[in-house]
């Protein structure tokens, strides 16, 4: 199998959800009118999800064809395991965060409240408890569902290879039965469940996969009668959410639909997310060469970047949205501060993927000694 | 994190307190609430109504409100019930309707999420036959991390309970602090609250931005006065928060 030229879709689309991850993390964000979320039922985490499936399944499909099921196993595991070891540091991040604010609290209006901060109670369980990844607190869920969905995937992969319709009927057999059924994985503390339901969202991640992988698929019928119906879907969907948005900025402007369809349940991956996100994908597919010209563009490159050092920019995005948080709670969180905070996190995220990219680059290239022989470019 | 490194708002907020210690001791605790408690009028918009509270209002009673929630209902924080807000709304509308029998019933449990207080719906709510229930809810919620839209559900049956029992209701959002806010995300549960009262013609009292707007103003400062001296404080926010919550009933029933 020789190595594709890379799909810079892709990248472009993956950059883009994790850019717009860090802005929604941010509560109160003037700038997430302006994200996927404010004018689609679905936002990043399917993007990101999607994408992770499709691009494992490019990478490490490759490998699987050239060196072996054992060895692409051991390539996804590891992953896996840098995935986990970042988890983790977040996690401590986090925990000092709290733990710092919780103890140092003055106000006594919140002292009850707060004491269901379970983990500061019995840290010795809640610190297991987050390395069995089932204390997840908010913005530290959607790592230990790529986790475990990397650590299943060298069943997927080769399964999909093998016989794909059987892969795909059982992973959406799985969704449907979460769907009717609401089975979901418990959590800490007790009584919780894994906020990405990984009954429900291994579909994303395995539709992803079986495209990355090239399978083909069943023709659904007509080109033309499927773009319709993706425009169509996509439109509706565009339409009613975007009116629930401007509804809730203001308030004569009715939501269209929001009492029968709110709220749309993010944890099971409701369909009504997941259909406006295929058809999505759908119209990306047909409309959009890997090689369209805006992908060259000096503007495109830096979301390229952050897209293919996901990993390193997720990690980061959250930290610097957790920290665009605490400055727009300290200082009076103008306009002017909120875009200020939003430039300075995505410089940042960018400029980090491209040192990591130079870092990468450099190890991949041969050390420029002068060597005797034929002379070198 | 360094709440305390301006030095001008640390002077400023050991002014206030002074002069809160002042008024708090010398004052009567009406003489206290009024400047203090004034919010932009914007929070102050109520577009519903509470047609049965209303009725019964002009019928001239008898009139039991039911509060509902949780540790902030119960006036932990201020140490007594009688410094809780239900009381004070107690207090201001039978100043203003001296002829009607007004009763605020105080039903807050500490801790408990949307769901476990709809659970106590029946014991605590409806066998008080109330014309209104005041329902504060979200905080605990938000703080264990529940699904938002588990919170959404159980405030539309608590909803749909009282609606088919011809009970009115009015909701009640989250408490404001700043160092809560930087590790508690607040924000899509405020979003799911005001939601559901939108959805339903239910007025929300947003308690969250008058406090931030207390907070910012620096009516109320927690961080610069001493520990003997919170209880006091907290007991004239909930004064507050009573008496406003006095005003948009008012409102809404007219």
């Amino acid at each position: 199998m020789p190595p594709q030229p890379r799909d810079l879709r892709l990248d472009f689309f993956r950059g883009l959800a994790l850019i717009f991850i860090f802005i929604d993390h941010i509560p109160e964000n003037i700038l997430s009118y302006f994200t996927l979320q404010a004018v689609q039922f679905y936002d990043a985490a399917e993007v990101f999800i999607f994408i992770s499936g499709y691009t494992a399944a490019l990478a490490y499909g490759r490998t699987l064809v050239m060196r072996g099921a054992s060895y692409a196993t051991a390539q996804t595991l590891r992953r896996a395991w840098q995935l986990y070891v970042a988890h983790i540091f977040l996690f401590m991040i986090f925990i000092a965060e709290v733990s710092y604010v919780v103890t140092t609290f003055k106000n006594p209006m919140y002292n009850e409240e707060m004491r269901v901060a379970d983990f500061l109670d019995e840290p010795h369980i809640a610190i297991v408890k987050a390395l069995t990844l089932q204390f997840q607190p908010t913005f530290l869920d959607i790592l230990p569902l790529y986790i475990l969905l990397l650590v299943i995937f060298p069943i997927i992969l080769i399964g999909l290879r093998l016989r794909p319709v059987i892969v795909l009927s059982a992973s959406l057999l799985l969704y449907v039965v979460v769907q009717l059924g609401n089975i979901s994985v418990p959590a800490y503390p007790e009584g919780h469940v894994w906020y990405f339901n990984p009954f429900a969202w291994q579909l994303l991640f395995t539709t992803g996969a079986a495209l990355g992988l090239g399978t083909r698929a069943r023709r659904l019928g007509p080109r033309g009668v499927l773009m319709f119906v993706a425009v169509g879907i996509a439109g509706a969907g565009l339409v009613v959410k975007l009116s629930w948005t401007v509804h809730g900025i203001w308030d004569p402007i009715p939501g269209f639909f929001l009492r029968e369809l709110w709220p749309v349940n993010k944890s099971n991956l409701s369909p009504i997310r997941l259909v406006p996100f295929f058809a999505a994908v759908v119209l990306v597919a047909a409309l959009m060469s890997p090689n369209a010209g805006f992908l060259r563009a000096l503007a495109a490159n830096p979301v390229i970047l952050c897209g293919q050092q996901s990993l390193e920019v997720f990690c980061l995005g959250i930290l610097l949205s957790a920290l665009g948080h605490f400055v727009l709670t300290e200082f009076r969180s103008s306009i002017g501060i909120q875009l200020a905070i939003n430039a300075v996190g995505i410089f940042a995220l960018c400029v980090t993927a491209k040192i990591i990219d130079w870092y990468k680059a450099m190890g991949r290239v041969p050390p420029t000694v002068p060597v005797p022989g034929p002379a070198r470019k | 994190m360094k709440r305390h490194s301006s030095r001008g708002l640390m002077q400023r907020g050991l002014r206030l307190a002074g002069a809160l210690a002042v008024a708090v001791i010398a004052c009567a605790p009406y003489a206290f609430a009024g400047a203090q408690c004034k919010v932009p009028d914007e929070l102050m918009r109520v577009d519903e109504t509470l047609p049965h509270l209303s009725e019964r209002l002009r019928a001239g009673g008898p009139v039991k409100i039911v509060a509902i929630g949780g540790a902030s209902t119960t006036g932990a924080a201020a140490g007594a019930a009688d410094l809780a807000y239900p009381h004070r709304l107690q207090e201001t509308l039978r100043l203003w309707y001296p002829s009607v029998p007004i009763t605020v019933v105080n039903k807050g449990v500490p801790r408990q999420t949307a769901q476990q207080m709809l659970e106590r719906f029946p014991s605590d709510v409806i066998a008080e036959d109330p014309v209104l229930v005041i329902w504060e809810a979200g905080t605990t919620d938000a703080v264990r991390g529940v699904e938002v839209e588990e919170l959404a559900a159980a405030l539309q049956s608590g909803i749909d309970a009282l609606k088919t029992r011809s009970i009115d209701i009015m909701l009640i959002d989250m408490q404001f602090s700043r160092s809560t806010v930087t590790v508690i995300d607040f924000d899509r549960y405020l979003n799911a609250l005001h939601r559901v009262g939108d959805v339903n013609d239910v007025y929300v009292f947003p308690r969250f931005e008058m406090m931030r707007y207390w907070s910012e103003k620096n009516v109320f400062n927690f961080d610069s006065i001493s520990k003997d001296e919170r209880a006091a404080l907290a007991a004239s926010v909930y004064e507050c928060i009573g008496k406003k919550l006095a005003e948009t009933i008012r409102v809404a029933i007219q």
